[in-house]
């Protein structure tokens, strides 16, 4: 891998020159408290040390909201519209976004290829940026607080610079172009860059491992805290909405006055509405908010095999951003037997069977 | 069906015609000409009678008196699919607010002593005396649900139903949350999207202009419990949630539950 560094006095000149590749989108403040990322003019406007971003980076590339096609049900056809995109540089990446941009990938690119995300990742130019995790972060137990690729450039926090890491030949030719805004990296430097990481390993609030979560949740399915916790839930889709790996949409046909065309289009769905499940017939097959409580933890702890992580990166964005203020890691940390140590866990009545293993109402072949 | 027009009829029940008002001034109202027959829209046309069958009735307003039963089981008769459209054909509006107090002294503070040609009673939404078979929401409702719901029986489907909270629409259009960080009341939670987040946008907290959610996932309860931690009490909440949703059966037994639960 390729290192150079970026000293502090050429980092407003070296984001100011990356407009040459394309519009450039970073981290800004868009209220008291919350970050999004938005086009930037102004490159002093962008923030380096914010937490977490209210809309994840996905937004990029799978719009919250796009037209798929028109229709013209005399001509019996559909045209599909897919924009002319142009390149675009998204600056400021956390580790965690990157790693979910890659859970994005496995699905849209490699599971089900979807060329309205294709093209516009295509065009999409990621710098990422070191960060220090505060209380909700736990990507360094979902082992994606370090990301090995899923970048062109990665900026290190050095005290008087960026330790840059170079990804992909787009990667080179930034730097390439820009030769003269960077210098290369010294002994001292890379002292510093080890202090960071080591700074940074120490800044997260749990060291444990989760390795066994997704088998405990689901030998867990009738612990008291399901109950408990989907209770205080308010249903409003925050959790699934903020998530950088969260995938399912929603379609729509929208047919024009005319009763022959029209256009299909999707947005973001989430598993927490009631929708999400209703299937013909009127049939829901997660008919109660617990159901669809359940069903995000389950879908974000289970298994990506081509990455060989979960499907959760760890950005805290779900709890950050619940407005019932339900801890997604407090409530994993339960299952996990880290919170209360109790085992069964306490509870008033008398306690079912637990879990798919024990249910007694499978189909299936009598052996 | 094929060439033949449908008809429509746009019907006023107590309310401000703010609706249809909405309607009938979009453009897009011109591509109808060919596609439809206006029947009945006083607003739009002068050759309009409630007497006329139709294939689709949007009726406005709240039924506030005693002829509006009869209107609305009238057009219920002649019609072959009614659209209730707006928070006062849909919830009853917000003249429902006072649904608690004696109708005898809320008629009293605004009228007086004034005399009236009709028999008027407690505002109420259509759906208590007729069967209603698609909902347009809001306070005025959107041109783009009214195009949606018209185009699509155009095409001889069905339109569907709103069924999530306008925080879906708040994120999807990257707002900042005010529930979290401004800890205001917002209503958002509960309330029917479609219209775009319009209110929270502008930073302002929703107040649930366009009615609850159906299908029981209105969590007032949950939202009570948040609003509670925030300080209000319940008298306060009570009073927000029912700006619009006065006539919502489950809301004061959902409230009246977190506040029974102690802490």
């Amino acid at each position: 891998m390729r290192y150079v560094k970026l000293p502090q006095e050429n980092v407003y000149e070296f984001l100011e020159r990356l407009k040459n590749f394309g519009k450039l989108y970073a981290p800004v403040k868009i209220s008291e408290k919350f970050y999004d990322f938005r086009e930037v003019d102004d490159v002093r406007k962008i923030e380096f040390h914010y937490n977490r971003t209210i809309m994840p980076p996905k937004k990029f590339f799978f719009l919250p909201k796009e037209t798929m096609f028109k229709f013209s049900i005399s001509k019996a056809e559909y045209n599909e519209v897919i924009e002319n995109v142009e390149p675009f540089v998204i600056f400021g990446l956390h580790a965690c976004d990157i790693f979910g941009l890659k859970v994005m990938d496995t699905i849209y690119l490699d599971e089900f290829p979807d060329k309205y995300y294709k093209v516009r990742r295509e065009k999409g130019i990621i710098i990422g940026i070191s960060c220090m995790p505060d209380e909700y972060c736990f990507c360094n137990l979902r082992e994606t607080d370090f990301a090995d690729d899923g970048f062109d450039l990665f900026l290190h926090e050095l005290p008087d610079g960026w330790l840059v890491r170079v990804g992909t030949p787009m990667g080179h030719r930034i730097v390439d172009k820009n030769i003269k805004l960077f210098e290369e990296v010294t002994t001292q430097d890379i002292c510093n860059f080890r202090e960071f990481e080591k700074k940074r390993h120490q800044a997260f609030k749990y060291h444990e491992d989760w390795g066994n979560l997704r088998y405990l949740l689901e030998l867990e399915m009738e612990h008291p805290m399901w109950n408990e916790q989907s209770e205080l839930c308010l249903g409003c889709g925050n959790c699934n909405l903020t998530c950088p790996t969260c995938r399912c949409y929603e379609v729509q046909d929208i047919p024009n006055l005319d009763g022959d065309t029209g256009v299909r289009i999707r947005r973001w769905d989430s598993c927490q509405l009631r929708s999400h499940g209703l299937v013909a017939g009127n049939h829901n097959f997660r008919p109660t908010k617990k159901d669809r409580f359940m069903n995000r933890y389950l879908c974000k702890n289970s298994y990506n095999e081509k990455l060989g992580i979960s499907y959760c990166v760890g950005c805290g964005r779900c709890t950050y951003f619940c407005p019932a203020g339900i801890s997604f890691v407090d409530n994993l940390r339960t299952i996990l037997g880290l919170e209360d140590k109790s085992c069964p866990p306490e509870m008033s009545e008398e306690i079912p069977k637990r879990g798919f293993a024990y249910a007694s109402n499978i189909r299936g072949e009598e052996i | 069906m094929e060439n033949r027009k449908i008809r429509i009829g746009f019907y006023a029940l107590t309310s401000c015609y703010g609706c249809q008002l909405q309607f009938a001034m979009m453009d897009e109202i011109l591509q109808l000409i060919d596609k439809a027959k206006i029947e009945c829209w006083y607003m739009l046309s002068r050759d309009s009678s409630e007497e006329r069958e139709v294939d689709i009735a949007f009726i406005e307003g709240s039924v506030s008196t005693k002829e509006e039963i009869e209107l609305v089981k009238k057009i219920r008769e002649k019609a072959k699919i009614v659209v209730a459209v707006g928070s006062c054909a849909v919830h009853g509006g917000v003249q429902s607010w006072g649904k608690d107090k004696e109708f005898e002294q809320l008629w009293k503070t605004v009228y007086g002593d004034g005399k009236v040609k009709f028999e008027p009673k407690m505002a109420e939404p259509v759906e208590k005396f007729i069967k209603v078979d698609y909902k347009l929401y809001g306070c005025p409702p959107e041109k783009k649900d009214f195009l949606y719901a018209l185009g699509t029986f155009l095409v001889g489907s069905w339109p569907e139903d709103i069924d999530y909270p306008v925080c879906v629409e708040c994120r999807l259009k990257g707002n900042s949350c005010i529930l979290i960080e401004k800890g205001e009341p917002c209503l958002g939670p509960v309330t029917v999207a479609g219209c775009d987040a319009r209110c929270p946008a502008y930073g302002i907290a929703c107040i649930g202009c366009r009615g609850a959610v159906g299908y029981d996932v209105a969590w007032f309860d949950s939202l009570a419990r948040e609003f509670k931690k925030k300080g209000l009490k319940k008298k306060e909440i009570l009073d927000r949630m029912k700006i619009f949703n006065a006539h919502n059966p489950k809301l004061e037994e959902m409230v009246n539950k977190i506040f029974e639960e102690g802490e």
